[in-house]
Order: structure tokens, then sequence, then C-alpha cells
């Protein structure tokens, strides 16, 4: 079935039919229930499933992640919502010491299929700790899966995916997006989750993004006078080198680009893997469009910070006139 | 929707000085004295920062500000916990606390330049001995904990008052915050404004036993105050101050009150709570029993009542068209102050950025 | 900011009314000008119907189902309206994205990564020298900030080494064209298809050049050949009319023809590595028996593969001995960015009329190549007949024993 919806409303028909297929899963959040989220993702879920099963928790977010992962541990299938990027630290503790490794630690007998929904990025014009972009950190430890949709049909497919997946997975929802329209088609739930896809082709230069960036990528590649070959990321961890691999192959050039810090951030690992596997088929110096490293600034400055098509452009000429 | 749980009625246990009638009340342990200039003084705050509330909502429709947490209803929690301080206490507020950062003298505009989007603080700590604002919830509880531990061992007379919500008790920071507190019998107030909501969920669902006992666990008394009472929270919150000045350690003050409005300007109360509740709360204003009370005991007339109001209104033009003429910081001042000292990186960072800004041909047209 | 209400237009053909089909926006979306809004059923077709506003829908005035005549209203939209920004929990919202267009830059000066010590060149034309024994540090860079590229590389290597071999498949053997072998035909295609060529040829009586290189060859211990009298013979015209040693320059208002001060005398050279063009430098300023040596030096360079890239490269002017392989003329290819090319043929003896008399004399056919958009007919010949002139005329003796 194909049907044009939000992003908001793809990610609330994908948790629909998580729940629908198995009654085990569980969603877990503060104001997710009545409410129907603080973006309106889970609404309509509270009625039709019951308190039991959309949970309003207390106001705690490692309360949050520690109880689920018992809760895990008890045989259910928690997805959690996190209600910003920002608040996501008070249960970090719990992500890296216990979700990340519960699996490795039990030599494979305890699973936690945790699903962890949260919303990230900028570009809504928020006040103070609700723009970040701290995929890094997650992507950063191992035992984690990492996943970041960019459209509606990717969020709905991810969003499955990471449900049905046995591990830990942090979702990041890209916020600013959540309002985007676009066709969802429901039988491509179990498109491949783990690989980045290539959204648009082209021959001069490989631009990598993810989540809220792709949609800025098509936007460069609208603008642009050259040839550039989209690829969304889609999979933070595991990263799909391969399709990137594939790709540099033939431009020759990658621009990455996204809205976190650009030290340590996901543009590094890409740069420092490609550098490594595409060394003789580059022509360029890899280039990365980020955010600055600094703190994400006040809403009003905030188009200072987020990269945007004319920063992706400029990046492209460098690797044209290298 | 369903019928959301009536909010729970003000314990008898409560301390009240000033009934929702108007009526003065005498308590065993708590008592006020305060002169008539003091009590008008009151009035006239309270007036302001409802005002300043009023128009920062109103700045919000119209789109010129991102957007406002009101803290309407909240007005004597506020105003008279920070009327209690002393010119060095510390306050650490969370983000609602707009009567609190009144009382200390932040200049409104500051708030302002928060919820507009200029500046994630807008003002100088230590100008106003009061915080910036906190929007991670909890946070600020276990640095006013420590601001108060830097007192006791600076042997100094100041004390801390720290804020946070109801929703806020469940969060590990505000346990944390007792444990050190009571630990180190650390000078600190924590004042927790039940205002009955943490965005869409009523506190007595989360709280099992009333916040104010959960001190007795951590070995300092609690104290439950009428919040809409000005009266009763000045003398609580005095006693508090006292208690903490003298070293023998913390004390938590749970501020009964009504979160009058929504959790923030784009939040819809609609969906989560009734209709009714709001009414019986309007019963219980907290500026409308303090005029009956000035008005019944001689201390105020009409005449007072109306030139506040006046006073309110010119100001309120003031502030909108300040808020409305807000200049924008520069650019590239998003690269200051990340560290106290010269850093090689940022410093690229900012030159490269300038660089890209001024290689548009439209630079300096903007 | 004015609304503006659609009414349903006749759709075609005096129809009088229509079903709402479906709605394609919504009140609050923008909209730009001949955006379709609505599908409407007429009696004969479903059509798609464009708003002639841009703005914002503030209001649709007929629900899905409706039968609405021509003429009734059934959408506003607010024109000139900015796309509101929705505020959200936390903030002003999502600021919509315009039409997404570059904003434009200035010029550009060079955005040029600062360059580290030692010879800079891309990854894998450093794998391509290394495969090569080529030292980059030899190499003369010819790219930004002195980088050393392929090409250099690849002229550094001199072709053979880097000449593939063959592989054999039902069509006869494969000799792939790569480097400097490429490279080459690529210039030789762009000049060929871009320079207008004339060929003109002359034949010329030897005699008395032959004559003054054995007395020369006598005289001194240098080898003095035909083709160094020809080269001199070449410098002397090309000072004579030089727009036969000049390039064209495409430019933004058209183009120029630069007129090259000296003359950088180019030569064809057969060497082990192929055809290579090694280049005499200034040559107009030598004396003839610099000229012969500076021939003589470059010739070496080119056959013993040291010639490096200043060697090869900067030529203002071409001289081809074709002489050599047995043959009398032909249609030569200016080198790219020159002007002309002079083809020198073999000397033989021929039948000649000297003061009405046949006699027998050694010839040599003389073949001018030119660029037809810098130099006419005119001028060409007379460029030719100059050298040819030089090549015979008495005063050749003076000329030579001058320089």
């Amino acid at each position: 079935m194909t049907t044009e919806l939000t992003m908001a409303k793809a990610l609330n028909l994908a948790l629909r039919t998580a729940m629908e297929a198995d009654n085990k899963v569980i969603l877990f959040g503060e104001d997710i229930g009545k409410l129907g989220g603080v973006f309106r993702v889970t609404d309509g879920l509270h009625k039709d499933f019951g308190e039991h099963r959309v949970i309003d928790s207390p106001l705690a977010e490692s309360g949050i992640v520690g109880t689920a992962i018992g809760l895990a541990m008890r045989g259910y299938r928690p997805v959690l919502e996190i209600q910003f990027d920002g608040f996501v630290f008070p249960g970090f503790d719990q992500i890296i010491s216990q979700l990340a490794k519960v699996h490795r630690r039990t030599h494979g007998s305890v699973k936690l299929p945790i699903t962890i929904r949260i919303p990230y990025g900028g570009g809504i014009g928020a006040v103070e700790h609700h723009s970040e972009s701290p995929e890094a950190f997650f992507a950063h430890i191992p035992g984690l899966r990492v996943l970041t949709p960019s459209d509606p049909q990717s969020a709905y497919s991810c969003l499955l995916s990471a449900i049905r997946s046995d591990d830990p997975v942090i979702f990041f929802e890209p916020k600013r997006r959540y309002w985007d329209k676009g066709v969802v088609d429901q039988t491509q739930a179990i498109a491949a989750p783990w690989q980045a896809r290539i959204l648009r082709a082209g021959s001069d230069v490989s631009v990598v993004a993810y989540g809220p960036m792709v949609k800025t990528a098509l936007q460069a590649a609208d603008a642009s006078e050259y040839s550039l070959e989209i690829i969304d990321l889609q999979s933070l961890s595991p990263i799909d080198d391969k399709s990137i691999a594939e790709s540099v192959a033939r431009t020759g050039r990658l621009v990455i680009v996204h809205e976190a810090p650009g030290t340590l951030g996901l543009g590094a690992e890409i740069a420092a893997r490609i550098g490594k596997s595409c060394f003789y088929n580059l022509v360029a110096p890899i280039e990365r469009v980020t955010g600055y490293d600094i703190p994400y600034p006040p809403s009003k400055l905030e188009e200072y910070y987020l990269p945007d098509h004319d920063r992706i452009l400029f990046a492209v000429d460098s690797v044209m006139e290298a | 929707m369903t019928t959301a749980p009536a909010s729970p009625n003000l314990q008898n246990s409560a301390v009240q000085l000033l009934t929702p009638e108007g009526e003065l009340a005498s308590h065993e342990t708590y008592s006020l004295t305060l002169t008539d200039a003091e009590y008008k003084l009151l009035y006239r705050e309270m007036v302001f920062v409802r005002r300043l509330d009023q128009e920062a909502t109103a700045l919000q429709r119209q789109g010129q500000l991102g957007l406002w947490a009101s803290s309407l209803g909240q007005e004597a929690a506020q105003v008279g916990s920070a009327f209690a301080l002393e010119k060095n206490d510390f306050a650490f507020p969370t983000y609602r606390d707009h009567g609190v950062a009144w009382m200390r003298g932040v200049d409104p505009m500051k708030i302002m330049q928060v919820y507009r989007g200029v500046s994630n603080g807008g003002w100088d700590p230590f100008e106003h001995r009061c915080n910036t604002y906190t929007i991670v919830i909890g946070n600020q509880v276990l640095n006013g904990v420590g601001y108060a531990m830097g007192l006791t061992l600076d042997q100094s007379e100041d004390a801390v008052i720290t804020y946070f919500g109801d929703g806020a008790t469940a969060q590990g920071d505000v346990h944390e915050g007792f444990v050190f507190a009571t630990t180190f019998d650390a000078p600190v107030v924590f004042f927790c404004q039940n205002n009955q909501w943490a965005i869409s969920q009523p506190s007595e669902k989360f709280v099992k036993s009333p916040i104010y006992k959960r001190a007795d666990g951590f070995g300092f008394p609690g104290v439950l105050v009428d919040g809409n009472d000005i009266l009763a929270v000045i003398a609580v919150t005095r006693a508090a101050l006292e208690r903490a000045r003298s070293g023998a350690g913390p004390t938590l003050i749970e501020a009964f009150t009504y979160r009058m409005a929504a959790h923030t300007t784009s939040d819809d109360p609609t969906r989560y709570r009734h209709e009714n509740d709001l009414q019986n709360w309007k019963l219980k204003d907290p500026i409308e029993r303090l005029k009956v009370m000035l008005a019944r005991n001689g201390i105020a007339d009409r005449s007072f009542f109306d030139a506040v109001g006046a006073e309110a209104d010119t100001w309120g033009e003031t502030l909108r068209a300040s808020v409305r003429s807000m200049p924008e910081p520069p650019p590239e001042s998003i690269f200051d102050h990340v560290y106290t000292e010269k850093h090689a990186v940022l410093d690229g960072q900012r030159a490269a950025f300038i660089d890209y800004h001024e290689g548009f041909a439209d630079s300096g047209v903007h | 900011m004015a609304i503006e209400i659609f009414h349903l237009p006749d759709a075609g053909e005096g129809l009088t009314e229509a079903e709402i089909v479906r709605w394609l926006v919504e009140p609050g979306d923008s909209v730009l000008v001949n955006q379709m809004v609505v599908e409407i059923e007429t009696a004969k077709a479903i059509v798609e119907l464009p708003i002639p506003w841009a703005g914002v829908v503030c209001a649709i005035h007929e629900d899905i189902g409706s039968v609405v005549p021509v003429g009734a209203q059934i959408i506003s939209i607010e024109v000139g309206a900015q796309p509101q920004r929705e505020p959200v929990l936390v903030g002003y919202g999502v600021k919509e994205d315009a039409l997404v267009t570059r904003r434009p830059r200035r010029e550009s000066t060079q955005r040029v990564q600062p360059v580290l010590a030692g010879v800079t060149a891309k990854p894998i034309v450093r794998k391509l020298a290394k495969d090569n024994a080529i030292d980059l540090s030899t190499v003369v860079g010819t790219g930004r900030n002195g980088e050393v590229t392929r090409e250099d590389v690849n002229a550094a290597i001199g072709g053979d080494a880097s000449a593939p071999r063959g592989s054999q498949d039902q069509l006869g053997e494969r000799i792939p064209v790569r480097g400097v072998q490429r490279m080459m035909a690529e210039a030789m295609v762009a000049s060929a298809f871009t320079a207008p060529h004339v060929t003109e040829w002359v034949d010329v009586d030897m005699s008395r050049t032959l004559e003054v290189v054995e007395r020369m060859r006598v005289a001194n211990s240098g080898r003095i050949t035909p083709f160094v009298v020809v080269a001199a013979a070449l410098i002397r015209a090309a000072q004579k009319y030089p727009r036969i040693n000049s390039s064209w320059v495409d430019t933004t208002e058209g183009a120029d023809v630069v007129i090259h001060p000296h003359v950088n005398l180019g030569f064809a050279a057969d060497t082990p590595a192929g055809l290579l063009v090694p280049v005499v430098r200034n040559a107009s300023a030598a004396n003839f028996l610099a000229l012969s040596a500076g021939i003589t030096e470059q010739m070496e360079k080119a056959r013993s593969g040291a010639a490096t890239p200043t060697d090869l490269t900067g030529g203002t002017i071409t001289l081809t001995n074709i002489g050599v392989f047995g043959v009398d003329g032909g249609t030569p290819i200016i080198a790219p960015g020159q002007a002309s090319i002079l083809a020198m043929g073999r000397i033989m003896n021929r039948p000649w009329v000297v003061n009405d008399a046949i006699v027998i004399r050694p010839i040599m056919q003389l073949t001018l190549s030119f660029d037809h958009r810098i130099i006419d007919g005119a001028l060409g010949s007379r460029a030719l007949a100059s050298v040819a002139t030089y090549l015979a005329d008495p005063a050749l003796e003076e000329l030579v024993l001058k320089n």
C-alpha cells in the first residue's frame, strides 16, 4: 500500500504496524500517551493500544533506559522515546554501560532488542539543548546500532527494521523534517536498513549526507552546475563503506555533510576509511561540510552554523577545482 | 478525551497566612509582619511579573519570540520566595521563574533574549546573584548545592535557593542534590514549585507521597506551603534561609500552585487536562487574594491599583517595542566565549567563516 | 497582502460544471504560479487546474465530490504572503525552504590548501611515478602551485616505459593508447580541428645550401646539416613575418593573436620513445653555431630519454624533417598553440631549369601549414617564399657567416 505521509505520520504508522505485529512491543517515554508526543509521533496509539503498551514515564531519562533494559530482559521489546536530543545525557550511562555491553557480557544469552527514538538536529528555531546532533557519541560505541532516516519512506522502513532488530538501536529522527511529505510504500518495510542508498546518480562528485542534511544535499544537487551523486548514509553504525567507495571510485571526489561539529564527527570516520580504500581513485582532498566546533548557537544565529546548499556547493567547487 | 484526574487539594498541613478569599490567617509556626509599603510593593511586583508574562505570550503569538514558558499563576511562589532573599544570596532558577529573575533585578529584556533566540544565557549571573536559566531538568539543583558547599568552605553567611518543579523530582540530579546537601549541611533551600503538571503528566501520577515529605528520608525538614499565598511563601522561605545560614543545612519547600497556562506557548493543554481544573484554580489566584486583603485592610485603594495597572500598561508598551527592535548579534559571534583562552582551531574556523561570508557577491549589502 | 479567489474556469468546450476529484494542496500550503492545485472531472476528462497566483492557500471552498458550476469560488489564495513559520513547543519552528538557488559568489581567488614542504602530487600520480622509477623531485610540476601532474610524469617517462603492451582479440592486435601517446593524439585532434589549416609548398634548389654546409663542416667541428640551415632560414622568416611565430588565444571578448617575442624552435625528433618535439629556446638570439649546437644537444637529450618537460614544451614554431623518411612533402599538422609548421622533404637530384637549360640540381620541397585565422594567404605565401629564397639565394652565405 502506498500513501503520501509526513515523516511524523510515517513513523507513527511504523510504530502501529510493529505493535500490531508483536504484542511485546511497548512504547515508553515522556508525554507519549495522551499527548501523543511533543511532535505527535505517537498520536492515537495510547487510545488504540492502551496505557499498558503506550506508557508515559516519569521525567527521568536514566530511569527510562535503565528500566527498559529490565523490561527487555523480561521479554518485552521496548521502543523508547527520548523527548529531545539534548536530554539523552542522563540516560547515557545506562546506554553505554549496560545497553551496549550486556549481550557481549552474557556471551549472547541476553538480547536487548530496544529501540531508542531520539529527535535530533537543528533548524527549528529552538532554545538551547533542542538542536543537538550527538549521533557520533553513539556510533562510536561498539554494541549499539545507529540508524537515521531522511524522508518518510526511510523513516517507515528503518524504524520497522530497528524495532525488529534484536540489537539495541539508537534511532535518530531528523526533527526539522518531521513535516516533510513523501510517498511511503509499506511493502518496502525491510528495505536494506544497514546500507546506504544512492538517491541521485552523478558523475562529478560523491556527496554523502544523512538525516536532516540529505534534503539539503539534494537541494545543492539541483542548484549545482556539476553532476552530484547524492548518497544517504542511513546507517551510522555500521557504516556502509562499500557503497561509498564504489561511488568515489567512479567520481574521484567526496564531500561529506553533517550538522554535528566537524571534529570527530561521522565525516571524520568516513574520510579516514575512504581515504584508505580510495586512495588511488581520489583526485581531490576529501571535503567535510559540518557544524563548527562550537556549542549550538541561539536560534537567531543557527543559519550561520548549519550547513546549507551554498556551503555544500562551495565545497563542491573546491573539489572540482583541485 | 478521558477525564483528567482532578488536581489534589491543598492539604491541611500546608502553611497558609492568606486565604484565597483574601483573609489573613495565622499559623502555629510561621508568621509574617510587613509594612504597608512592603505589602504594596509585593502587589506591584506580582502585577508586573504577570504583565511580563502576558506581553511575552502575546509577542510569541506575533512571531517576535520563538516560544515562552509561562509563569502565569505562580507569581506568589516566585516573587515571594525571591523577596525573602538577601542581596548576596544566590538563586538557581529553572526556565519558568521569571518572578525570581525579576526580583533579583534581572532586566526582563535579558530574559527576552533567551526566548527570542538571541542568546542562550542573557545575563551575567554574578551581576544579579541569579544563575542563567537552566533548561535541562534538574541540573541546576546540583549546581546550586555546589555553590552552597562553596559558601560553607568560605564560612560565608550567604545562602542559596534552588528552584525546580514537580516533574523534576523524578530526575536523578535532584535526588543526588538532596544527598549532597544533607551530607555537607549545605546552606541551600530547595524550592519546589509543584504546579501540578510536567507537560502533559499530572503530578499525582508520579508523586505517590507528597514531595515535601521526601526530605524526611534524606534527613532534613520539608514544609508544604500554599504556593499562591505570597505571605506564607515569604515566611516559610525566610525561615528556611535562616536555617541554612545557621549551618543547620537544607530545607525542602513544596509550594503548591498551578500552571495556569500551557507548558510553553505551542503546547495544547486541552489534549490532557480539563477546563474545570483551570476554573477551580482561578478562584485561588495569588494576585487577587492579595488585592482583596490590601483593600479590605485599608492598606491600598482603588487609585493605587489603577495606578499600578497604568504603570504596567506603559511598561508593557516599552517592553513590546524593545523586543521588536532587539538587535541581533553579528554572525561571527557564534565563535565567541567557547573557551577562556585562545584556541587555534577555533580561530582558524572563525577566519574561514568570515572569509566565506565575505565571498558572497552581495556581502556587505545584506 | 491581498486575497485572490479562484473560480472554476471553463475547462473547455462549453462545459458548465465539474466534480472536485482531489485537492492537491491544503490551507497553509505555499503555492507557485501555475502550480496544479486541484483535479476536477468534467463530462469528458479528468483535468488538473493550475493556480494563476503565488502565495499561501487560505481556504478551500469546495469538498471532494462536490459538483461545482463554472464560475463558482473554489479556493482562495493569500497573494504575496510569505510562507508562515509554524512554531513548535520549543521554538519558532521550521523555516520553509523557498526556491533554492545558489547565492552568487564573488570571483574567487584561488582557494588552495596550504602547501606543505616537498613536491606536491596526487596519490595516483605519485604511484605512477613510483611504478615507473621516476624521482618526483626531478620532475618540473606544471600544475597549480607547481603540482606535478600526471602529464608531467608521463612526459618524464617519455612514453616508452609507459607504452602499454598490446593484446590479441578476434579483431587483431589491440594496443592501448595511454599516457603521452594519448595526450598527443588529443592535442593533434585539437589542433587539426580548431585551426583552419592551409598548406602551401615550394620546391627549392638546395645547391647553394649544400655548398655552404660543406664549407662550414670543414671549417667547424660542429655537426652542420641542411636541417640546421633550414632552421636558421625559418627563424629569419619568423623575424621578418612575426605572425608565423604567434598564438591564437581565445578571450572573453573574442580572441587575441599573441606574437611571441622570441622564437622557441621546436623540431620533430624521432626517438626510441617515439616522436618527441624538443625545443631550442630563444633560438632567435642564437648565432648559427649556437643554433646548431642547441639543436644537436636537444636531439641528443630527446634520443637518450633525458629530455625534461622544459625541453619538450614552450615551442612557438616547429620544423619537421620528413625528408629523412624519403618523402617530399605533405600536410603537416600545426603544433597546438602555434601558428605554423614547416616541413622539409628529401633533397634529391632532379631536372631543373637554369638559364633555359635543363640541369641536374638537388631539389627539396618545403611545405608550410599555417593557421588561416592568424595568417592570410598572402602572408603565408610570402613567409614560405622567404624561407625558400634564403636557402637558394646567394646572400645565404652572408647570412650564415654573419651569424
